[in-house]
């Protein structure tokens, strides 16, 4: 297999876990597709100096969350893009109503989060492991317990904030 | 929503993205073409045509300036000419700045680091920008108006009344701009302190 076909074959295996990402940075249609693309081109760009050096999902986690930071400084300065769809309405057609509520509740938290709490976030809904958070994001595993504690109680003034002034 | 809610909610999400198709083989080979991302390079566009601007005006300043007679707007002018070659500077600086990081060696915590520390870094530039090029509004005027041959000492209303008011006009708007720019600029500091706690 030469090295465009296994990198397509990576990228269709991990397109959901873009998507996500670009859902969580992005706050526009057409700025959520522009990050899709930064960050499909980033990952082809290092792919050759990846080597399998460390997991795929960390590799790919680590250069999706670091292209989504830097694309919030470019975001009013929009390139071309290739067109294709990328919307949520797409995934909400045959879903519950209560299910979308929930779903859509679930962004309003996270965003209320600074970046590395969205990142920790981001990586602890997706079921990584404590090692594996610590590796992506730079910081001791006891930190990233330290810091998932702090998230929680966080959320929970949140709510108790929202609570208060009837939202 | 407590975390384990956020969770189940995150699943659900998950399920869903992973029933649909978003990229096709296709898709993936154009976005990893160079010529996608140079239209990255675009960006940088309007600060290179307003360097090429910025140069012709100094060039312009430096033929005439000699020309001129009286020693305040000699010096004006020298003024001018030295602005017009340095804004450019800090403009591209900025922009340059913003191009050097490798995405894939870094973890996120020194993203955000980087990020935050560049941001700063851009926002301190804009706000001396901002404040030079009003600066070089006000004393440009004069230099203009004497290279076109208008002379400014028989009209006193130039010098008492409309050089003052721009004068106070650039102190006003500037004062404004750094009010602008020092809430930005805690913004950012703000994240670098959280991504340093």
């Amino acid at each position: 297999m030469d090295i465009k076909e296994h990198f397509t074959k990576v990228i269709k295996a991990n397109e959901g876990l873009i998507y996500k990402i670009t859902t969580l940075y992005t706050d526009e249609k057409q700025d959520r597709k522009d990050l899709y693309q930064e960050i499909v081109y980033q990952l082809w760009k290092s792919f050759g100096s990846f080597h399998e050096q460390s997991k795929v999902s960390t590799w790919m986690y680590r250069v999706a969350l670091n292209t989504a930071i830097f694309h919030l400084k470019q975001s009013k300065k929009r390139p071309v893009t290739i067109p294709f769809e990328l919307e949520m309405d797409r995934l909400t057609d045959e879903s519950d109503k209560a299910e979308e509520d929930r779903i859509k509740l679930l962004y309003e938290h996270i965003q209320q989060l600074n970046l590395l709490e969205k990142g920790i976030i981001l990586l602890f809904l997706e079921g990584k492991s404590h090692e594996e958070i610590a590796e992506i994001v730079g910081i001791s595993i006891s930190n990233v317990g330290t810091k998932i504690s702090r998230i929680k109680e966080k959320l929970k003034s949140q709510i108790k904030k929202n609570a208060d002034y009837g939202t | 929503m407590e975390l384990e809610e956020m969770k189940l909610a995150w699943n659900d999400l998950s399920k869903r993205v992973e029933k649909q198709e978003i990229l096709n083989q296709q898709m993936i080979e154009k976005m990893t073409k160079d010529q996608y991302h140079n239209n990255l390079k675009k960006i940088a566009l309007p600060e290179y045509i307003g360097t090429f601007i910025c140069y012709l005006g100094a060039a312009y300043l430096s033929v005439n300036v000699p020309k001129l007679e009286e020693p305040l707007i000699q010096f004006f002018g020298v003024i001018s000419i030295a602005l017009l070659l340095i804004l450019p500077i800090i403009s591209l600086q900025s922009v340059r700045a913003m191009r050097k990081v490798n995405l894939a060696a870094q973890t996120y915590l020194e993203t955000i680091q980087v990020f935050g520390e560049q941001k700063l870094r851009f926002q301190k530039l804009q706000k001396l920008n901002v404040s030079l090029g009003l600066f070089l509004m006000v004393i440009g005027v004069p230099v203009l108006l004497s290279i076109q041959g208008v002379s400014l000492n028989p009209t006193p209303l130039f010098w008492m009344l409309y050089f003052p008011l721009g004068v106070m006009f650039f102190l006003g708007f500037s004062y404004w701009v750094f009010k602008y720019y020092n809430r930005k600029l805690k913004a950012t500091e703000r994240i670098l302190a959280e991504a340093n706690e």
